[in-house]
C-alpha cells in the first residue's frame, strides 16, 4: 500500500468554501465507472436503522436518561432589544427542587459569536439567553424561570433589514448594522456594456421570507462529567464541531470531551454548531455534580436556533433577441438577525447560466431577531426564485420558450472560476423533466385557462456543489466470525447514512448486508468526518468506506498469502474468500483467516481521496411544476413536481427518493406556506408555534416523479457520488412560481405565495 | 392486518374491565360505568401533596399511580413509565408526534391531562410490539421507508393504527385525512402514505 | 404547566358551585384541547379544574322528528360528525365538524368546548399584554392582522375560531346554559358577544355557568346545507373565511335560507341583507353576482386583511352553486 500525504483540501460546505488540511491516500482503487453494474450500491435496501425508529427504541438525545439526572431550562429575553440592569434570582433559587441558577453574574465570561458572550448583558433579540435554571424536574425549572426578576432597560429595536440599513436606525453594534460595513461584491466582464448590447432589459424586485428550520427534535443535550471528562449526548449534525466548540468554551482539552449522537430528529442546517445550551448544561452539571439534560421548547426553536434569512433582491437582466444573455445584475439585502451570519444569495445568478457580464452587490444586515444559520441550500433557494422568475419574464419578452431560453444559455464550464465541471448531465434532466410534465402541452399564453381554477406549468434549473471532499475517514473492523463493523465520525441525520455505508462496505467486500454493522456519531471511537451539511456526507464518506474496504481486501490477500504460502499475486478476493487463481485447494474464508492470525479483529482504515485539480464539482438538475390556482380563493395547489437531477451515483434509490420527496415538499412549503412573522412595533415573533408557523401536512404533498439522469462520476472519487440533500429543494419554489405565473398571468414576486397575496394580485 | 387484530395488545373492553376488577361488561355500559367507576369518581382529586390517584392501562399493563393533576398524559408515559418511544415535538397538540391510542382512538398525549385517561386504555408505539417482534404496521413503515430522521415516526405509526382501527380498508382520501394530524418536517409524506397503504393490505 | 387541583362533580349544580364566581379561580375542562394550550401559555391560570365527565347525559345525542337535534356538550366532535342523522340532515354541521382541527383533536375535543374556545389571535396567544387579557392595547389593530376580522371589530379585532358555531348559527341553533341557580336556553345568535360589549369574553357565560346542550331545530325536507371553509393549510388550520349555508330549495329558485360566516368577525357572523336576498332567489350568475356585491359592504378591513372581502364574496357564490348543483 502506498503511503498517504497531507494536502490543502478546499470544497464548498453549505455556501462557503471550507479549507482544511486533510490526509489523503496517494493511490486509490479505480473508481467505479459511470455505468458500472454493482450488486448492492444503488439498490433499494431498507434502512438498517429502521427497526429502532419504528419500534420506538431509537434513543435520541431527547430520550437520554441518566441516573440522578437534573433538568435545565433557559430564561430568554422577552424584548427585542434590552440591557440587563439588574437580575434577582433569589426567589427562583428558593423554590423547592431548584438546584442552580446560572446568569452572567456567576459564570465565566465565555465568548460567543465573536463579540458577545454566553450570557451577555446586552440582549439583542427576543430569545437572547438571560439565565439557566437547573432543577429536579422540567416542570420545576419552568416554574423557577418565572420567578427570576430581571430589570431590563428597554432599547430601541429594528426588525426590518431595510430600516436597519438607515443611518437613523437603532444600532445593534457600534460598527453599524451592515455586516463588515460593506456589501459583498462580485463582477466579471463589463455589465454596463452587456446591458447596452441587449435588445431587452428587465429589472424587477423579488422578496423571500424568513423561514425557521423547526426540526421535530428540539435542540437538546444531556451532559455528564466523570471528573474532568465530559460526555455530551447532543442532537447535532456535527459531533466534532460540538466537541470543539464545547471544549473551547470550557477551556478544556479536546480529549476531555466526548460527543455522541446516534439518532437525531432533523436539523436542516440548524444543528451544525455547538449550542449555548450545551455549555450552560455542562457548567451546571459541574457545579451540582450531577448529569444534566437541557431541552429547548418549540417557542425557543422558533426564536433562537436559526433561520433562513429573508431577501430583497433586485435583479436586472439583458438579453438579445436570439436569447443570448448579455448581462446580469444582482443587488440584494437580507436580515441575518442579531449575530454574524450570511444573507448572500447571488450564487445562482453567478453560476447557473452562461453570461459574460455579471455584477453583484449584496448586504447582510443585523436586526433585532434570532440569528440566521445555514438552512438547506442557503442562498440558493431564495436566489433561484428571483433568477428563474426573471428568466421566464425575459423569455416571454423575446417570445422564446423558457426551456429553449435556458438551453440557449447553457454553461459548459464553471462561470466563476472558468474551469470545467467534472460532469454535467443537465440537458438530459431538462429532456426527461419536460417529457414527464408534458411541457409541450404548456399554455404559451399565461392566464388563458378557462374557469376559476387555472392550471399552469413552470420549471427551474438547479446548481449546487455537493461534491464533498477530504478529510473523511472510515475504520473497518473484521471480526473472527466474518462480520464487519464500519466506524466513522459522520452522522446519519435521517438521510440514510447508516444504510449506504453498509452497502458500500458490503459491495466492496462482497459480503451480505446482514454481516455489516455501522457505528457513527461518537467522537471518542470514530475517525474524523465533517459535519452533515451541504450535501457533502455521502460524497465525502462513501469513498472513505470503499477505500477502507479495498485496504481490508489487500490485508486479507496478504494474510492469505502468508498462511497458504503462495505469492500474493496468485490470490484473488471473492465473496468472503481468498482464492488461488488456479489451485482450488488453496483458498481460505476470511473468518478462518482472521482466526488463523490469532486475532479477534482485523482493522483497516480508508481515507477520502483528494478532489481532482482544476475542476468544479457540481450537482445539476431541473424541476417542473404543474399547479392549479383557484382564482376565487387565491389557493395554489401543486399537482405534480417532476424532479430530474444529476447527482452522480445513486447509493440507495429508496432513501434517495425519500430525500428527494422531502426536499421538494420543503421547497413547496417555502413557496406557499411557511413564514416567520415579527410584530414590528414590539419586535416580537408572533409565529412561535406549529400552528401559526405553517408547515405542510400529508394533505399538501404533490405527486412527485424523480429521474436521476447521472451515473457515477469517476473524476470525483472512488465511488463517484455527489450529494442530493440541497439539490432536491433548490429549484422547487422557483418552478412553482413560474407555474403560477403560467396559470394566472400575474407574477407573484414575494414568497410565500399565500392566498392573500394571490387575491391582492388578482383583485388589485 | 388480520394478524394484528388477533395479536394486538389492544385489549377487548371486557379484558380491560377485568383488569379493573369490575364485573361490568359490554361497551356502552362500560362507558358509563367508567365515569362512575373506580374511586375517586366524583369529588376532588387531591391528597395532602395535591397528588391524585390514577388508574389506567398502558400497553396491556395496569398502572396505578399517584400524580399531580397537571401532569399530561405524555409526561406520565415518558417520565413516569419511561416509555420514550412517544415523542414531544410541539407540546401543544399541533404536530402529532405524541400520538397514542386512547381506547383505540388516536389522541395527542401532550395535550391532554393524564387524569383524563383515568379508567381508559392507552397504547403507545411500544405496545404494538410482541416482545422484540415488530407489528405488521411497523414492518410496513420499514419496507416502504416511511421515515427519515424517525423522530415523528412513532406518532405517525400510532396515527396510522388509529386510522386502521376506524377504517380497516381505507381509501386514499381516508388515509390522507387520517394521517393529516401528524407533521413530518423531513416531509417523508409520500412514503408514509405508501406505508399505510401497504399495512392496510397486510 | 401551572399546577391546579382537579374536581369531578357528579352533577351540574355541584359543578357550577365549584366553578364559583371568579374566572381566575376555576375553569371547566371538557376535551381540554383549548384549555391546556391556554394554561401552558399562562393565559389562563386556574387554581381548580372542573371536569364534567361524571355528569350524566352530557355525552348523549338525541334526535326527534319535528323537534330536531339535541346535542350534549361533551359529545366528541368526531362522534357527532360520524352520526348518520348529522351527515344526512345537518350536512352543514357535519362538514364543519370534519373541517375542524385534526383527526386527533376531533377525537379529543367536545362540541361544548369547541363553542367556548378562546380566540386564536397570535397576540392573544402570545406574550403580549393585549386588551383581551386586560391590557391596554390591541396589537393587531396596527400590527400583523392578515387573519383578523373585517366586520364587528373594535376595540379588539379577533375572529371567532369555531367552525361548528358558524354551522350552528346558520341552523338557528340555541344553547342551554346551567348555572348556580337557573337553567336557560338562548339562541346561539345571542350567545356570542362582540368586543364592544365585552372585550375580554367571547360569549355571555358567567364564571359559574356551563353550556350543557345544543339544540338544532328540525329542517324541512327540501333543505340543503353545506359548509365551505377556506384555510391556508388543508388541515389543522382555522378559517381564513368560512361560509355556512342552509337553503330551502324550490324547484326553480331558493325559497329562503340562512348564511353564516366564520373568519370575518369576532363572533360567528350573519348579514341580514344576505339572508333577505336569499328569499325566492333564482340561482343565476347575475343574481349570484348581485348577492355577492351586497355582502360585507359595511366591512372595515384592516391594513392586511382586505383580501377577505373578495374571498368571502366568492365563497358565497360557490356555496350556493354547490348546493344548487
Amino acid at each position: 500500500m502506498a503511503s498517504d500525504k497531507i494536502i490543502k483540501s478546499r470544497f464548498f460546505f453549505e455556501d462557503e468554501v471550507e479549507e482544511k488540511l486533510a490526509e489523503v491516500p496517494t493511490e486509490e482503487p479505480d473508481s467505479w465507472q459511470a455505468d458500472e453494474k454493482l450488486a448492492k450500491v444503488g439498490k433499494p435496501y431498507s434502512r438498517i436503522d429502521g427497526y429502532d425508529k419504528v419500534s420506538g427504541t431509537a434513543r435520541y438525545a431527547f430520550d437520554m436518561h441518566l441516573p440522578n439526572m437534573a433538568q435545565a431550562k433557559t430564561l430568554r429575553c422577552p424584548l427585542a432589544h434590552a440591557r440587563i440592569k439588574g437580575i434577582d434570582t433569589r426567589k427562583a433559587e428558593k423554590l423547592s427542587g431548584v438546584l442552580a441558577v446560572l446568569t452572567h453574574r456567576n459564570t465565566p465570561e465565555i465568548k460567543w459569536y465573536g463579540t458577545s458572550f454566553l450570557f451577555d448583558t446586552h440582549l439583542r433579540y427576543e430569545g437572547d439567553e438571560v439565565a439557566c435554571v437547573i432543577a429536579e424536574t422540567e416542570s420545576i425549572a419552568e416554574q423557577a424561570i418565572k420567578l427570576i426578576n430581571v430589570d431590563y432597560e428597554e432599547l430601541d429595536h429594528v426588525v426590518d433589514a431595510k430600516e436597519a440599513m438607515q443611518d437613523s436606525a437603532p444600532k445593534l453594534y457600534d460598527s453599524g448594522n451592515i455586516r463588515n460595513g460593506e456589501p459583498g461584491t462580485y463582477s466579471r466582464g463589463e455589465v454596463e456594456k452587456g446591458f447596452a448590447q441587449a435588445d431587452t432589459v428587465i429589472e424587477d424586485t423579488y422578496r423571500t421570507q424568513i423561514a425557521i428550520h423547526n426540526p421535530t427534535e428540539v435542540h437538546c443535550s444531556v451532559v455528564n462529567w466523570d471528573g474532568d471528562r465530559l460526555t455530551v449526548w447532543d442532537s447535532t449534525q456535527g459531533i466534532f464541531r460540538v466537541r470543539d466548540g464545547v471544549a473551547n468554551s470550557l477551556n478544556i482539552p479536546l480529549n476531555s470531551v466526548r460527543v455522541i449522537k446516534k439518532y437525531m430528529g432533523g436539523g436542516f442546517g440548524s444543528k451544525l454548531e455547538a449550542g449555548k445550551y450545551t455549555v450552560m448544561a455542562a457548567l451546571a452539571a459541574k457545579q451540582i455534580g450531577r448529569p444534566v439534560r437541557i431541552t429547548l421548547d418549540r417557542k425557543e426553536m422558533n426564536l433562537a436556533v436559526g433561520n433562513r434569512p429573508d431577501s430583497v433582491q433586485t435583479l436586472k437582466g439583458g438579453v438579445k433577441k436570439d436569447g443570448t444573455l448579455t448581462a446580469l445584475f444582482h443587488h440584494s439585502y437580507g436580515a441575518i438577525g442579531a449575530h454574524p451570519s450570511n444573507a448572500q444569495c447571488s450564487w445562482p445568478l453567478k453560476s447557473m447560466y452562461k453570461c459574460d457580464n455579471v455584477k453583484v452587490e449584496e448586504y447582510s444586515v443585523y436586526i433585532n431577531a434570532g440569528r440566521a444559520r445555514p438552512f438547506r441550500a442557503p442562498g440558493h433557494v431564495q436566489g433561484f426564485f428571483a433568477l428563474e422568475s426573471l428568466l421566464d419574464d425575459l423569455a416571454e419578452k423575446i417570445n422564446m420558450d423558457p426551456l429553449e431560453f435556458r438551453l440557449k444559455n447553457y454553461a459548459d464550464k464553471d462561470q466563476v472560476y472558468n474551469i470545467p465541471y467534472t460532469s454535467k448531465v443537465l440537458r438530459e434532466a431538462y429532456q426527461k423533466g419536460a417529457d414527464a410534465i408534458g411541457w409541450q402541452n404548456r399554455s404559451e399564453k399565461p392566464g388563458s385557462g378557462r374557469g376559476p381554477v387555472k392550471r399552469g406549468i413552470g420549471m427551474s434549473s438547479q446548481i449546487w456543489w455537493g461534491g464533498g471532499g477530504p478529510p473523511a475517514y472510515a475504520t473497518l473492523k473484521l471480526n473472527r466470525d466474518g462480520t464487519l463493523r464500519v466506524i466513522a465520525g459522520t452522522q446519519d441525520i435521517g438521510t440514510g447514512t447508516y444504510t449506504f455505508m453498509a452497502q458500500v462496505a458490503a459491495e466492496a467486500l462482497e459480503l451480505p448486508m446482514e454481516k455489516v454493522e455501522v457505528i457513527l456519531g461518537d467522537t471518542a471511537v470514530a475517525p474524523y468526518c465533517g459535519a452533515s451539511g451541504g450535501s457533502t456526507t455521502a460524497p465525502s464518506v462513501s469513498p472513505a468506506v470503499r477505500n477502507a474496504a479495498e485496504n481490508m481486501k489487500a490485508k486479507l490477500i496478504s494474510g492469505a498469502a502468508a498462511h497458504l504460502e503462495v505469492p500474493e499475486s496468485q490470490l484473488t478476493y471473492q465473496k468472503g474468500m481468498v482464492n488461488h487463481k488456479t489451485n482450488t485447494d488453496k483458498s481460505i474464508a476470511i473468518d478462518q483467516l482472521v482466526r488463523e492470525m490469532g486475532e479477534q479483529v482485523m482493522v483497516s482504515i480508508g481515507k477520502r481521496g483528494a478532489n481532482p485539480e482544476g475542476y468544479m464539482i457540481n450537482t445539476f438538475g431541473a424541476q417542473f411544476a404543474d399547479v392549479q390556482v383557484d382564482t376565487e380563493t387565491g389557493k395554489i395547489r401543486v399537482n405534480k413536481i417532476v424532479a430530474a437531477h444529476d447527482i452522480g451515483r445513486v447509493l440507495n434509490v429508496k432513501t434517495l427518493e425519500n430525500q428527494m420527496h422531502g426536499g421538494v415538499i420543503q421547497g413547496l412549503s417555502f413557496a406557499l406556506m411557511e413564514e416567520r412573522v415579527i410584530d414590528r412595533y414590539t419586535g416580537k415573533v408572533v409565529t412561535f408555534n406549529m400552528h401559526d408557523y405553517k408547515m405542510p401536512t400529508i394533505m399538501d404533498m404533490p405527486d412527485i416523479e424523480m429521474f436521476i439522469v447521472s451515473g457515477g462520476d469517476p473524476k470525483i472519487s472512488s465511488t463517484g457520488v455527489k450529494g442530493v440533500g440541497e439539490p432536491a429543494m433548490i429549484p422547487t419554489p422557483a418552478a412553482i412560481a413560474n407555474a403560477v405565473y403560467n396559470a394566472i398571468g400575474v407574477r407573484i414576486k414575494q414568497l410565500p405565495m399565500t392566498p392573500d397575496k394571490v387575491l391582492n394580485a388578482l383583485y388589485r | 392486518m388480520a394478524k394484528n387484530k388477533k395479536n394486538s395488545r389492544s385489549m377487548s373492553r371486557r379484558d380491560f374491565m377485568k383488569g379493573f376488577g369490575s364485573g361490568v361488561v359490554g361497551g356502552s355500559i362500560m362507558l358509563q360505568t367508567l365515569h362512575a367507576a373506580p374511586p375517586p369518581t366524583t369529588g376532588t382529586f387531591k391528597d395532602e401533596s395535591n397528588r391524585v390517584e390514577l388508574t389506567l392501562k398502558v400497553n396491556g399493563k395496569l398502572v396505578q399511580t399517584k400524580i399531580t393533576p397537571h401532569t399530561t398524559l405524555i409526561e406520565l408515559i415518558r417520565d413516569k413509565l419511561a416509555l420514550t418511544g412517544t415523542k414531544v415535538v410541539c407540546n401543544h397538540g399541533e404536530c402529532g408526534a405524541c400520538t397514542v391510542l386512547l381506547d383505540g382512538r388516536a389522541v395527542y398525549s401532550c395535550h391532554m391531562l393524564a387524569l383524563d385517561a383515568h379508567g381508559k386504555e392507552v397504547i403507545t408505539v411500544e405496545g404494538l410490539m410482541q416482545g422484540e417482534e415488530l407489528h405488521p404496521l411497523q414492518e410496513a413503515f420499514i419496507e416502504k421507508d416511511g421515515m427519515q430522521c424517525g423522530f415523528c415516526t412513532p406518532g405517525q405509526i400510532m396515527a396510522a393504527q388509529g386510522l386502521l382501527n376506524e377504517h380497516p380498508h381505507p381509501n386514499r382520501e381516508q388515509i390522507l385525512k387520517g394521517m393529516s394530524g401528524n407533521i413530518c418536517r423531513c416531509s417523508a409524506y409520500p412514503k408514509i402514505a405508501d406505508s399505510v397503504v401497504a399495512a392496510a393490505k397486510k | 404547566m401551572k399546577s391546579f387541583s382537579y374536581h369531578q362533580p357528579k352533577d351540574i349544580r355541584e359543578a357550577s358551585n365549584l366553578l364559583g364566581d371568579n374566572w381566575q379561580d376555576a375553569l371547566l375542562n371538557a376535551g381540554g384541547t383549548d384549555l391546556l394550550g391556554l394554561i401552558k401559555h399562562d393565559i389562563e391560570k386556574p387554581d381548580h379544574l372542573v371536569n364534567l365527565k361524571a355528569v350524566k347525559d352530557l355525552d348523549k345525542v338525541r334526535y326527534q322528528e319535528g323537534k330536531g337535534l339535541s346535542i350534549g356538550a361533551l359529545v366528541k366532535l368526531n362522534d357527532l360528525a360520524a352520526m348518520d342523522i348529522v351527515q344526512n340532515k345537518y350536512t352543514v354541521l357535519a362538514e364543519a365538524l370534519q373541517e375542524t382541527a385534526s383527526p386527533q383533536l376531533r377525537n379529543m375535543g367536545t362540541i361544548g368546548g369547541n363553542l367556548c374556545q378562546r380566540p386564536r389571535c397570535w397576540y392573544f396567544r402570545g406574550d403580549f399584554d393585549c386588551l383581551r387579557k386586560g391590557g391596554e392595547l390591541c396589537f393587531a389593530a396596527d400590527g400583523e392582522n392578515k387573519y383578523h376580522c373585517i366586520s364587528g371589530g373594535g376595540p379588539c379585532f379577533i375572529v371567532h375560531p369555531s367552525d361548528p358555531a358558524v354551522a350552528l348559527l346558520a341552523l338557528d341553533a340555541s344553547v342551554t346554559i346551567a348555572g348556580k341557580d337557573r337553567e336557560y336556553t338562548v339562541p346561539l345568535h345571542d350567545f356570542f358577544v362582540l368586543p364592544e360589549d365585552d372585550v375580554m369574553r367571547e360569549n355571555i357565560l358567567q364564571p359559574h355557568e356551563i353550556v350543557t346542550r345544543i339544540h338544532v331545530p328540525d329542517l324541512p325536507s327540501n333543505t340543503r346545507s353545506g359548509y365551505i371553509k377556506f384555510k391556508e393549510r388543508d388541515v389543522w388550520d382555522f378559517a381564513v373565511v368560512s361560509v355556512a349555508a342552509v337553503l330551502r330549495m324550490g324547484s326553480e329558485r331558493i325559497e329562503g335560507g340562512t348564511m353564516a360566516f366564520g373568519g370575518v368577525a369576532p363572533k360567528p357572523w350573519m348579514e341580514k341583507t344576505i339572508n333577505d336576498a336569499l328569499n325566492r332567489m333564482e340561482v343565476t350568475d347575475t343574481n349570484l353576482d348581485s348577492l355577492a356585491q351586497i355582502a360585507f359592504t359595511d366591512a372595515l378591513p384592516l391594513a392586511q386583511n382586505g383580501y377577505k372581502i373578495p374571498l368571502v364574496r366568492n365563497l358565497i357564490k360557490r356555496v350556493i352553486r354547490t348546493l344548487n348543483a
